[in-house]
C-alpha cells in the first residue's frame, strides 16, 4: 500500500465515520438490535435455567452474527441513494482501496457495537466474570470482526447491484457467517465458562484467524470482478 | 448395483444397512467434486469470459446440491439405522453437509436476483467464495466436535479390508461417471436452448424483414 493509495483510504473512511457520527443511524440501531435479540435468546434458552453461562458465547455470538447482516447491509446503501456510488466508481480510486475503506468501516461499526454488548452481556449471562476474561473476549471480538468484515465487504458489493438486496444478503451472508459463529462462540465459552480451557480458546482464535485470511485471500482475488462497472 | 446388494461383504456389527455405505461415500465424495468443478469454471469464467464455464459453473453447482442433499438423506438413513435417531448433532459430518447445502443454496439466490449483465460474473465470484468456505465448515465442525467427542471416525479409507474396497472402488467410478453425464446432459442442453433461441429471433427479424 503506497502513501497515495493510504491517503485515499484515509478520506474514504473520514466520510464515512463522519457521516455516521453526525447521524449516528447504523451503530445505535445496531446497538439497540443486539440488545433486543439477547434478550430473546435468553427467554428462547436461559430461561430454563437458572445460570446462563453455559449459554453466554452462544447468545453473545448469535446475536451479533445477526447484527452483522444489519452492519453489512448499510454498506454502499447511502452511497447507492446519493449516487455517491457512481462518482465514486468513476474517481481514480483503485477498488481495493474502496473495498478496504468497507471493510475497515464495518470492523468499527461491529467494535462500537461490541463495546457497549459484550460487557453488558458479561454482567448478564455470567457468573464470576473477570476483567482477564473480558480481555480474552476481546481478542475473539476482534479477531472474529475482521473476518466478518472481509466476507460483509465482498458479499455486501455484489448484493447492493442486485434486486432484492435486503433479502439477498441475510441469505448470501449468514450461511457463511456459521463458522465464525461456531467458533468465536466456542471461543468466548472456553474463556467464560466454568472449564476455562485455554487451549481450546486459542485453537478456536487460530480457527478465527485462518478464516479471515482465506477470505481475504479470495476477496483480494475477486474483488476486481464485482466492482467494474 | 446388483453386486452392491449381494456380493460386496457386509460389515459383520452393522448388517445390511452397512451397504449403504457404498452409495453415501461415494456420493459425498462426488457433491465435493462437483463444488470443486464448479469453483474451477468461475475461475476460468473470470479469466476468460466465455459463457460456456458459467454453464459449466451453474450445472455443477446444481448437480453437487443434489448430491449433497443425498448424501444428507442416505447419511440420516444411516444415523437412524446404527444410531437410532435420524438427526444427530454430534455426527460432525451430517452437520457440515448441512452448512454447506446452505452456503450454495445461497448461489441460486444470488443468480436469480442479480442483474442480467453481472449474474455470471458474480455466480463465478461467489463459486469461488464458496469452495473456500466448504473446507473451513468442515473445519470448524470439526474443532467443535473434538471437544465433544474425543474419538475420531475412521471408518473408510484403508481400514476397509479388501473384498470391500474393490466395491467400494467400483461404486465410486460408477458415481463419477454418473455426475459427468448428467453433467454432459444438462450442458448440451443448455447448448440446445441457446440455439433454438438463436433460431427463433433470427426467424422473428426475418419475418419482421419480410
Amino acid at each position: 500500500m503506497n502513501p497515495a493509495m493510504a491517503r485515499q483510504l484515509r478520506a474514504l473512511l473520514t466520510k464515512d465515520l463522519r457521516l455516521e457520527l453526525r447521524t449516528r443511524e447504523t451503530a445505535v440501531a445496531m446497538g439497540l438490535f443486539a440488545l433486543v435479540g439477547m434478550v430473546i435468546f435468553q427467554f428462547a434458552i436461559g430461561t430454563r435455567t437458572d445460570d446462563a453461562t453455559p449459554f453466554a458465547g452462544g447468545i453473545i455470538w448469535a446475536t451479533l452474527a445477526l447484527t452483522a447482516v444489519l452492519g453489512v447491509g448499510r454498506t454502499w446503501v447511502a452511497e447507492r441513494e446519493q449516487r455517491v456510488l457512481d462518482a465514486l466508481l468513476a474517481a481514480p480510486v483503485p477498488r481495493l482501496v474502496l473495498m478496504s475503506a468497507r471493510a475497515v468501516a464495518l470492523v468499527l461499526y461491529l467494535l462500537a457495537v461490541q463495546v457497549v454488548v459484550v460487557p453488558l452481556a458479561m454482567i448478564f449471562f455470567v457468573r464470576e466474570g473477570s476483567f482477564a476474561d473480558l480481555g480474552l473476549t476481546v481478542v475473539v471480538c476482534l479477531l472474529a470482526d475482521v473476518a466478518i468484515a472481509l466476507v460483509g465487504a465482498l458479499l455486501a458489493s455484489m448484493s447492493v447491484f442486485s434486486r432484492a438486496r435486503e433479502l439477498l444478503l441475510p441469505v448470501l451472508l449468514l450461511p457463511s457467517l456459521i463458522p465464525v459463529v461456531i467458533a468465536a462462540a466456542g471461543a468466548t465459552h472456553a474463556v467464560l465458562g466454568p472449564a476455562h480451557a485455554l487451549d481450546e480458546y486459542w485453537r478456536y482464535c487460530v480457527f478465527l484467524a485462518v478464516y479471515a485470511v482465506v477470505f481475504g485471500l479470495v476477496a483480494f482475488a475477486t474483488f476486481d470482478h464485482i466492482l467494474d462497472d | 448395483m446388483i453386486g452392491l446388494f449381494l456380493v460386496a461383504p457386509e460389515d459383520a456389527d452393522q448388517g445390511v444397512i452397512q451397504r449403504i455405505f457404498y452409495f453415501h461415500v461415494p456420493i459425498a465424495l462426488v457433491s465435493l467434486v462437483a463444488f470443486g468443478v464448479a469453483c474451477v469454471a468461475g475461475i476460468l469464467y473470470l479469466r476468460g469470459g466465455r459463457e460456456h464455464w458459467d454453464e459449466v459453473g451453474v450445472v455443477s453447482v446444481g448437480l453437487g446440491m443434489l448430491f449433497s442433499v443425498l448424501t444428507v438423506i442416505t447419511g440420516s438413513i444411516w444415523a437412524k439405522a446404527s444410531w437410532g435417531t435420524w438427526w444427530v448433532w454430534d455426527d460432525p459430518r451430517l452437520v457440515t453437509y448441512l452448512v454447506v447445502i446452505l452456503l450454495y443454496a445461497a448461489y441460486f439466490v444470488l443468480r436469480s436476483s442479480a442483474e442480467d449483465n453481472r449474474r455470471a460474473r458474480y455466480s463465478a465470484v461467489y463459486g469461488i467464495f464458496a469452495f473456500a468456505g466448504v473446507p473451513l465448515s468442515f473445519y470448524s465442525v470439526r474443532v467443535a466436535q473434538s471437544f465433544v467427542h474425543p474419538v475420531v471416525f475412521t471408518r473408510g479409507g484403508a481400514d476397509m479390508p479388501g473384498s470391500m474396497l474393490i466395491w467400494f472402488v467400483i461404486s465410486l467410478v460408477a458415481m463419477f461417471g454418473v455426475f459427468a453425464t448428467l453433467l454432459q446432459l444438462e450442458l448440451l442442453q443448455r447448448r440446445a436452448d441457446r440455439a433454438m433461441r438463436d433460431l427463433k429471433t433470427r426467424l422473428e427479424a426475418l419475418m419482421a424483414g419480410a
